[in-house]
């Protein structure tokens, strides 16, 4: 490339050329080569290959490690067509999870499931929890308030909802796991509730408001 | 018979273009004197400072009890006050030094308002000041390349945008038609760095996001720092002043452009190869190591030009204390980024990863590449800011011996050191076969940590001669500074006497 004619500038032109002792400073200046230009010579034809190779290799790489592109994968060697093969889902023990989530009940229930004489009723034993699953599920929803009446005993607290519009929300997973923890643990014997059921029993309740002891009763 | 235009050239010597470009760079270098000697000083301050923290946290190392009973001077704290005392006081003070005298050449602009330039880098240093007093007093945040305290950081910020937005006005004040390759990297580093520093800070520290997306962004952050900001800052100055001590033009404009564009698009993707193995999702750590293997094109792509534009002057190699730094440096890139990318792969990482290896890496970057450029470029700068030359050239000598043998000793030991702690620590199937170390099989512990520290104790005698070319640099920029104007001597200070001027301008 050519070297473009600069326009002089008259005053750095008087200034360079009148001072003879900037002229002597300048010495480090005058002797420093011109500033730095670009050759221009063409890329060789070997590079440009080179380039395209690596970016044939890097994606090949990439599509090949993309671990179907989930969040979940952490593995490079995961492939979504074997990996549906061979996984089993993990079975996932209800008791052990209940007794997980029961720490939030055990603050009024107790942890010995024993609750407080005249305001928060036991679950061990009582009819209410080993006995119908509608209405278990259904305190666990909505809450119960009011008195209560257990194995003979009066109880007058307040429980909260577990279900929709309760500050928990829990899923029915959840609540599926923590009834029939409590309906298997401190010698209670009764059956498991499954998640289907909390599910079918959720669908056709609408209530959002607790229960009392009367309106359970009356149901079923 | 002279023609008219060469017979009026010959009566006024400043009629050609050549000797008014050179006019006029006197006046821009004379434009960039007060900021540039300041930030300069400044980071021949903190190379001093964050040698001395390298030197107690390499001791440590090998020899846990050396200034144990000092709550200040513990590992954790002196370490990370190392880091940060090289990386932002004299990395980045040099960086803006080199970037705005280039940025103020290239562009033949001079510099204006440099006062408040000056009171930008004044709040910068005052900034890595306090973040490395209350690193030491024990507020570090922990977060790897961001741990200065949050009382420290705002005021970083505040500076560098100042310090960027007055290398941008002299870009825009310019008068060149063209801008040179060297400007395309600086402009670049200028807008990227303060991208990368206000996202991690907000995204870690002011309201940090959840899980491993913090890990994510926090060496997205760190891996570009390096590679947007010193890598760029480096090779603009490498761009420059090969041609210019050489007086030959820059092989190819083409490979310039290839490897500009190549670096811009791949290395923002390349830092999440530091979470390999890590709870990343793989199609993340697959992009990261794919885009470490694409900068091996910048990488190859800017070699070839800088080697094509040494052909044929290697000589120079033996006056010139600037070409020797800036090559010695050139070179260190493009070895530690091919090393960088071969970290990448992911069997290699399982074993490197986590060891002194990675540590020798870092140091390969930023010392053997980006601080030898640094030194070179300040060798250059100086003469022109202060219209003085370099007291001693043995000085210079034991400044380039001295780092040069030491940052190689230091890269080769740590690398062999890293790779058998790496094997005893994952492998020590392979480590039994290769002789590493006898009896069982996992490897305790202690014996992995055992077997560094004739490594680490090697690590130290080479911190030691870095420390000696150090020194004899601070003494020599002092000196320099210090000394009278001399206008009798005009002869650079070379490292001995070229046959001929025509080789080396230094």
């Amino acid at each position: 490339m050519s070297d473009e004619p600069i326009k002089p500038n008259p005053q750095i032109e008087q200034a360079a050329a009148s001072d003879e002792s900037i002229q002597k400073v300048h010495a480090i200046l005058l002797r420093e080569k011109p500033e730095p230009k670009e050759g221009y010579t063409p890329m060789p034809l070997l590079l440009l290959g080179f380039i395209t190779a690596m970016i044939f290799g890097c994606t090949l790489y990439f599509v090949h490690y993309r671990g179907g592109f989930s969040p979940l994968v952490y593995d490079e060697r995961y492939d979504p067509s074997t990996a549906a093969a061979t996984t089993q889902v993990e079975k996932v023990d209800p008791v052990a999870q209940g007794k997980r989530l029961f720490q939030t009940c055990a603050a009024c229930h107790q942890a010995t499931g024993m609750g407080v004489p005249g305001m928060y009723p036991p679950l061990v034993g009582s009819e209410w929890v080993v006995g119908s699953e509608e209405h278990l599920v259904r305190i666990m929803l909505n809450g119960l308030a009011g008195p209560l009446k257990v194995e003979g005993k009066d109880y007058n607290g307040n429980m909260p909802a577990f279900g929709p519009g309760g500050g928990y929300n829990w899923s029915d997973e959840k609540i599926s796991y923590v009834v029939t923890y409590i309906r298997q643990e401190w010698g209670n014997k009764a059956g498991e509730i499954t998640a289907g059921k909390v599910k079918e029993i959720r669908e056709k309740n609408t209530r959002m408001t607790p229960w009392s002891a009367a309106e359970l009763e009356a149901i079923k | 018979m002279a023609s008219v235009p060469t017979l009026v050239s010959s009566l006024n010597p400043a009629t050609t273009s050549d000797d008014v470009k050179r006019a006029e760079l006197s006046e821009i270098d004379a434009s960039t004197k007060w900021p540039a000697l300041f930030l300069l000083a400044s980071a021949v301050g903190w190379l001093l400072i964050g040698t001395l923290f390298a030197l107690i946290s390499s001791f440590k190392m090998h020899s846990p009890d050396f200034l144990g009973n000092y709550e200040w001077l513990t590992f954790g704290r002196v370490r990370t006050a190392h880091l940060n005392a090289v990386t932002y006081g004299w990395s980045v003070n040099a960086s803006f030094a080199v970037a705005f005298w280039l940025m103020a050449r290239l562009s033949r602009s001079v510099l204006r308002h440099a006062g408040l330039l000056i009171v930008a880098a004044v709040f910068w240093n005052i900034g890595v000041t306090v973040g490395i007093f209350g690193i030491l007093a024990g507020d570090s945040t922990s977060i790897e390349w961001l741990e200065m305290p949050v009382y420290a950081t705002p005021l970083l910020f505040l500076a560098y945008a100042l310090v960027g937005a007055w290398a941008v006005i002299t870009f825009r004040f310019g008068k060149s038609p063209h801008i040179y390759v060297s400007q395309w990297y600086i402009l670049a580093a200028l807008f990227w760095f303060p991208w990368l520093y206000s996202v991690a800070e907000i995204m870690i520290i002011f309201a940090p996001a959840g899980g491993t997306v913090q890990a994510l962004v926090n060496w997205w952050f760190a891996h570009n720092v390096l590679g947007l900001w010193f890598t760029p800052i480096g090779l603009a100055a490498i761009y420059y002043f090969l041609p210019k001590v050489l007086g030959k033009p820059i092989h190819s404009y083409y490979l310039s452009v290839i490897g500009f564009w190549s670096l811009a698009i791949f290395y923002n993707w390349a830092g999440v190869h530091h979470l390999i193995g890590g709870p990343v999702p793989v199609w993340v750590q697959s992009a990261g190591i794919a885009a470490s293997f694409m900068m091996i094109i910048p990488v190859i792509v800017t070699a070839i030009n800088h080697h094509m534009t040494m052909v044929g002057s290697f000589g120079a190699l033996k006056y010139s204390p600037t070409l020797r730094f800036i090559v010695f440096g050139a070179v260190s890139y493009t070895l530690t980024s091919l090393q960088g990318s071969s970290m990448a792969i992911r069997s290699w990482a399982e074993v490197t990863h986590f060891t002194h290896y990675t540590v020798a890496h870092a140091h390969w970057g930023m010392y053997a590449f980006f601080t030898m450029v640094m030194f070179g470029s300040i060798y250059y700068i100086m003469p022109r800011l202060l219209l003085k030359e370099w007291p001693s050239a043995k000085l210079i000598s034991v400044h380039f011996w001295a780092t040069a043998v030491g940052i190689t000793l230091y890269v080769a030991d740590l690398s062999i050191g890293g790779v058998i702690q790496g094997l005893l620590l994952n492998t020590p199937v392979l480590a039994h076969k290769f002789g590493l170390q006898q009896g069982t099989d996992p490897v305790p512990f202690l014996d992995t940590v055992k077997a560094t520290i004739p490594y680490l104790k090697w690590r130290s005698y080479a911190g030691i001669l870095i420390t000696i070319g150090h020194v004899a640099f601070a003494v020599n920029f002092v000196w320099m500074v210090a000394r009278s104007v001399q206008t009798t001597k005009t002869e650079p200070t070379l490292f001995r006497s070229p046959p001929e001027m025509e080789v080396t301008a230094q």
